[in-house]
């Protein structure tokens, strides 16, 4: 570890301050419902600091556009509006990009509905194709050298020890 | 030192082209010297690339600033092994890594699979064509050697984020799975070329796929437990687009390590296998490229460039060559045999195989769905965590239910009798654990239906464990020895039961999310915040420096009830060089039914702090499942040599029966 030179030190008295000045969010004696509210919706909408996360988990620690959501949230249901009316408001200033699910009608029903019709589609192909398949008469496969009874013996002690 | 590192680099890109070449011609031609020089090539390109890697780690670990990379990534005060880590931890080393491990594996391959002569010209074209990429992505665009006209004091350090034990072993592990893949692609490649396409290549190949699906596991596992310690956000799995991009084709790699057995046991599936295989690795490339190329933002993106563009071109190429040569092998892959019965085993690997390909496409499609709505639509729009977790959770369930269905039925056909002597039980089990959980009063029906298939698909695994372990004890073995032995001498079997196991502890894990809970609070010292049945008293605010952050801790003594329990402190670090991004360290208390997490998001003027507290429930199982996971995949990946000699036993007995 190297030596702390003055410069280090007046560093970290700096630091100090910062970090002590920092407020805390402000929220005191939200009620629990509104708390409820907030919590739900925070994993409902993007944070626009360009995490790419949604509020509830975006990754900074200090972040100005999650901190400004999540207090405009608890405004609104604290002035009774339900999550529906919170998230017309939002998507208003926002845009449809805040929301951490795309709204499900046009072309976002291909991302709700695509992943589903894919996965019918292949058990449909499965079914078909399992059922040609069982009907089509198996050729003979070739006959495999008989045993010799030593070698039946052998074969089945082996099996009956490791097989199940 | 920059310019012997440029030059191994320059070196290295002339050698794989070369490789391509004399490879082909040596096929082509049937010259076993070009052949010869071809693999010598290869030997080669790992010893340039080694040269390189090694550079690059002088420097580093010099603190040679004079380096762009070593400038950007690194400073005076980073600890030993962070420095080492720097490597892969920007765009250009990480890009170096990548190269360096594929012409290690590359050289084993030639080392120690000489016995594939007809295939190696081929799998060695492969390669060299996938460093040929990698190593003029290096040389042209983004040299780990660059050089700055005027060097630094000292370095702008690492990201504080990747200051965490997890990123040592996370990139690794993870690009040792993404790398891996390419073997059993280049092996692929080489069979519809030599149109060999018997089981030859995937038995070839099948530790290379077991491997690089283990080291792939490894990678997801440890980004989890980093992004759960790390990231701060009480999560270990936000559906982010890097994440994604790692869970792809871990999810198809899956489906082919299940569907070779077909192919392995019925001489099934072979066109599938192919088509797993390519996708698999282009699955691989597309990961690198949306870690590398910053073309969606995401939280594990470290680095950003220009890249894009050159990464969509090489997976268009791959999946073009790849697709051509499938097409026009199409003759060569039929299957020898059919399916007996849509009720065996053999059916329910295919429904496992689309389950986990469509889990891979639900995840592929809500990934580049926001660039798809804003190509059409001009609309920008996000595809989140709630998306996800609402297309994917169904199929989840539908894969653990196959999970359980799948290791009991009997291959070629099931009959009445086999389905209620393996099913009774378990099916009565998984019933009694979705009752008892809804008379306790749980009513997430995600989670009773996860715990109740959790339950069945454990009793199914056991049940098998035990009538094993039963025969055996019949010829005078004790239990527990039967037990051992069941599993020593059927490595791949039971190895894989493990790995269901650990899987069913990660899905139970997941599945206790349904019942986290959260609060936040402001304390000031000496008040307490309540959460379940913990009480947390805040006890004050410490602040000390450390060689290269400015620490604030806060103090919480937890109570269970009335009775301490533990002292938790979670802390925020200003660290130097990175000022305007204080970092969270939460404070984890783990047990066996719950994680008790901390956050210290705030500090107030006045010494009050801001705390965001969570309970995760059946956190530690999910590492625990992990381990499993892992410790299976060693067991099923351990040689056994008597394999391959009680398959062609049984098929001989099974015949004449």
């Amino acid at each position: 570890m190297r030596r702390a030179g003055p410069g280090l030190l007046l560093w970290l008295g700096g630091l100090a301050a910062v970090a002590l000045l920092h407020p805390p969010h402000a929220h005191a004696a939200d009620s629990a419902a509104v708390q409820a509210v907030v919590n739900q919706l925070a994993t409902q909408f993007m944070c626009q600091c360009g995490c790419g996360l949604t509020l509830a988990s975006c990754t900074h620690p200090v972040c100005g556009p999650r901190d400004r959501m999540l207090a405009e949230i608890r405004r609104l249901a604290q002035a009774g509006k339900t999550p529906a009316e919170i998230t017309a408001v939002l998507v208003a200033q926002y845009g449809e990009a805040v929301l951490a699910a795309p709204p499900r009608r046009g072309l976002n029903l291909l991302a709700w509905w695509g992943p589903y019709a894919a996965l019918l589609a292949g058990a449909v192909v499965i079914l078909l194709l399992g059922a040609a398949w069982t009907r089509r008469p198996t050729p003979q496969a070739a006959p495999p050298s008989p045993l010799t009874p030593e070698e039946r013996r052998l074969l089945e002690e082996e099996l009956r020890k490791f097989d199940v | 030192m920059s310019e012997v590192g440029d030059l191994s680099i320059a070196l290295a890109a002339l050698v794989s082209a070369y490789g391509v070449v004399a490879a082909l011609l040596g096929a082509g031609l049937r010259r076993a010297d070009l052949q010869h020089s071809a693999r010598n090539a290869v030997y080669a390109l790992f010893l340039l690339l080694t040269v390189a890697s090694v550079v690059l780690l002088w420097q580093l670990l010099a603190r040679d600033f004079g380096n762009a990379y070593v400038a950007s990534y690194t400073s005076r005060d980073l600890g030993f092994w962070y420095t080492v880590s720097a490597w892969w931890a920007g765009q250009a080393g990480s890009l170096l890594f990548w190269a360096w491990l594929l012409a290690g594996f590359a050289a084993l391959v030639v080392w120690r699979q000489e016995a594939y002569r007809e295939l190696m010209p081929w799998v060695i074209a492969t390669v060299m064509g996938t460093s040929l990429f990698f190593t003029l992505l290096l040389a042209l665009v983004s040299s780990p050697f660059a050089r700055l006209p005027f060097p630094p004091a000292d370095g702008q350090g690492l990201n504080p984020l990747l200051q965490n034990p997890g990123m040592f072993f996370h990139p690794p592990t993870q690009y040792l799975g993404y790398v891996g893949f390419t073997i059993p692609f280049a092996f692929a490649i080489a069979a519809m070329a030599t149109k060999r396409l018997d089981d030859e290549w995937i038995r070839a190949t099948r530790r290379w796929t077991l491997a690089s699906w283990f080291f792939l596991s490894l990678g997801i596992l440890f980004g989890m437990q980093w992004a759960y310690v790390e990231l701060g956000w009480g999560g270990y799995w936000a559906w982010d687009p890097v994440e994604n991009a790692s869970l792809m084709p871990w999810l198809t790699g899956t489906a082919f390590l299940h569907s070779v057995m077909i192919q392995e046991k019925r001489d099934m599936l072979k066109v599938w296998n192919v088509v797993l295989i390519i996708l698999t690795f282009s699955l691989s490339i597309f990961g690198t490229f949306l870690t590398r190329s910053g073309v969606l933002s995401s939280v594990h993106s470290f680095a950003l460039s220009s890249l894009g563009p050159l990464f969509f071109a090489f997976i268009a190429l791959v999946l073009i060559v790849s697709f051509a040569l499938l097409a026009a092998r199409l003759p060569w892959l039929k299957s020898e045999s059919d399916l007996d019965s849509l009720v065996s085993r053999e059916a329910s690997f295919l429904f496992n195989n689309l389950l986990l390909v469509g889990a891979a496409f639900s995840v592929f499609l809500g990934t580049i769905f926001p660039l798809i709505s804003e190509a059409v639509r001009g609309v920008k729009i996000s595809v989140g965590a709630p998306f996800f977790n609402q297309v994917n959770v169904p199929i989840g369930l539908a894969l653990l239910l196959v999970m359980g269905l799948c290791p009991l039925l009997a291959w070629r056909k099931a009959s009445p009798a086999n389905l209620s002597r393996n099913f009774l039980w378990p099916g009565a089990l998984g019933l009694l654990a979705a009752v008892l959980m809804l008379v306790r009063g749980v009513r997430q029906p995600v989670a009773v239906a996860a715990f109740a298939l959790c339950a069945f698909v454990t009793a199914t695994i056991l049940l098998d464990f035990h009538r094993g372990a039963m025969v055996r004890r019949r010829h005078g073995e004790p239990y527990p020895v039967a037990l051992g032995r069941l599993v020593l001498r059927n490595r791949r079997r039971y190895g894989g039961y493990i790995v269901h196991l650990g899987v069913i502890l990660l899905f139970a894990g997941m599945a206790g999310g349904a019942f986290r809970t959260e609060r936040e609070a402001v304390l000031r010292q000496g008040q307490t915040v309540a959460i379940n049945q913990y009480t947390l008293r805040y006890e004050g605010l410490s602040q000390y420096p450390t060689p290269s952050a400015l620490v604030t801790a806060a103090t919480l003594t937890v109570f269970n009830g009335a009775e301490p329990v533990a002292v938790l402190n979670p802390q925020r670090n200003i660290h130097r060089g990175h000022e305007e991004q204080p970092m969270t360290e939460v404070a984890i208390r783990s047990t066996l039914l719950e994680d008790l997490y901390v956050i210290l998001a705030g500090i107030g003027e006045d010494g009050s702090a801001n705390f965001r507290v969570i309970v995760n429930p059946l956190m530690m199982w999910m590492w625990i499942g992990g381990v499993l996971l892992s410790l299976g995949t060693v067991v099923a990946f351990w040689p056994e040599r008597r394999e391959a000699l009680r398959a062609r036993a049984r098929y001989l007995v099974g015949a004449e029966a």
